[in-house]
């Protein structure tokens, strides 16, 4: 009976780390998603109602993740210290495009902000594109390896 | 109040030697030693070795950027004309590096100065002149100084005055460059009393227009008026009954007689009261008030 317990705990346990693991990776394809949605909203604010980046910021409903961001950055507005190493789910390359948008937004008048901000959406659509492509492969991939790694293990441990 | 603002060494080493209550002016340039203007005298800072304090470029691109609350953008349309207004009705006069497209003004970039201008609410500066510039009603007035004279600091405590001797008159204020009354997120920051609607970072033009149809004031008050640019707007006000105040840059009358279009003001006798400032015994100290015809009413003592 107690083996049997085992066994099935083994199984959950597995499956939990499998489900984390692609939960990472669905929260770097979130975050992509949201920071595309704030470079757009961002760049509607500039050419239109020209807020001011703080209060922009402060009005952001973002989650997760992205939460962290924003209130990192609005932290950098503070103190003109910059830590990105509270978002997990990104890589250091994802972090220096981070770096890039928060030292350079602001920086210039409305017409040159909003080029700047279609550049940076083009890198960020070509993120977005790698970690939908992640999301859609490695995430059903890694649950599905997951399971027949467990039963394997359920089975020999039987 | 310029905390936020400054760089903490230069601020710290500020607040040590000077109060802010008296300073007037900080001049901020590249490479050069940091300048306080307090009651028209002009000081070095000096650092705690005795040494003048050098402001470097960066000193000035970061206090350009925490000035801009990090959003050039937003405040694009006052960089252009050379300034960013801070709360409480600080001035920040810029030079740098003008980016043109064609004949327009894009942006300023590579700040290489700041002139911080501190205003100072001078209650009751403008009194001695009250009498002259209003019986039962406002006169059209010139107000005339050079710059740094106080001409704006009059008047804002003139538009004060007529609501405390409780002169029931709508004032407009064309605040082109939200100089005046210092409004940050629709609120005035500077106590111009309950009487005045205010127009921010617009042309003369455009406040005159459309604040005689759509405020009706009485008065309309406005700061540096281009006798070429803004006679028109003004003669326009006056013609539909509104008494104008208006300030303008000159050293004295004689000054103003070489303006372009001087000469029709006084033949029309567009204003009927002006009034001279200078620095003599400190800013807006008041000299002489003339009335239409140029006779001197009022002569300082000296």
């Amino acid at each position: 009976m107690i083996k049997w317990i085992l066994i099935i705990i083994l199984i959950v346990v597995i499956m939990l780390i499998a489900y984390s693991v692609s939960e990472q990776i669905r929260d770097k394809y979130d975050f992509f998603n949201n920071l595309k949605q704030f470079l757009n909203q961002f760049k509607i604010n500039v050419a239109f109602r020209q807020e001011k980046i703080n209060e922009f910021l402060q009005k952001s409903n973002s989650k997760k993740q992205f939460k962290v961001f924003v209130d990192e950055y609005l932290n950098f507005l503070k103190t003109g210290e910059l830590c990105l190493e509270k978002i997990k789910v990104l890589e250091e390359d994802d972090k220096q495009i981070l770096q890039d948008i928060v030292k350079n937004i602001g920086k210039y008048d409305a017409k040159n902000e909003i080029s700047q901000m279609e550049s940076f959406l083009l890198t960020v659509d070509e993120k977005l594109a790698k970690a939908n492509e992640d999301k859609n492969k490695l995430c059903p991939m890694i649950i599905k390896l997951s399971l027949l790694f467990a039963i394997g293990l359920a089975i020999l441990l039987i | 109040m310029l905390k936020d603002y400054l760089d903490r060494d230069i601020y710290n080493l500020i607040t040590k030697t000077f109060s802010f209550s008296d300073i007037t002016e900080i001049r901020m340039r590249a490479n050069e030693n940091l300048i306080i203007i307090v009651k028209n005298k002009k000081y070095y800072l000096k650092d705690d070795n005795g040494e003048f304090v050098k402001v470097n470029r960066n000193v000035i691109e970061n206090f350009v950027r925490r000035a801009s609350e990090n959003s050039i953008y937003a405040f694009n349309d006052n960089i252009v004309n050379g300034f960013i207004t801070l709360p409480k009705g600080i001035r920040v006069g810029l030079c740098g590096n003008i980016v043109t497209d064609g004949d327009k003004i894009v942006t300023v970039k590579d700040f290489q100065s700041v002139n911080i201008r501190i205003p100072h609410v001078i209650r009751n500066c403008s009194l001695p002149a009250f009498d002259y510039l209003v019986n039962d009603d406002v006169k059209n007035t010139l107000i005339i100084s050079p710059p740094g004279s106080g001409k704006t600091t009059f008047i804002r405590d003139f538009i004060y005055q007529l609501y405390t001797h409780n002169i029931s008159k709508n004032v407009l204020i064309a605040d082109e460059r939200n100089e005046i009354c210092s409004v940050i997120n629709g609120e005035p920051n500077i106590d111009l009393g309950g009487f005045c609607d205010i127009y921010t970072n617009c042309t003369k033009k455009f406040a005159f227009k459309n604040g005689i149809r759509s405020m009706r004031p009485d008065v309309i008050v406005t700061d540096e008026i281009d006798l070429e640019k803004d006679l028109d707007s003004i003669v326009e006000a006056m013609n539909c009954g509104v008494n104008v105040i208006a300030t303008i840059h000159a050293k004295d009358i004689n000054q103003l007689k070489k303006k372009p279009n001087f000469d029709k003001i006084l033949d029309e006798k567009f204003f009927s009261r002006f009034v001279v400032l200078s620095s003599d015994e400190g800013p807006g100290t008041l000299t002489n008030i003339y009335d239409e015809k140029l006779n001197c009413i009022y002569c300082r003592c000296v």
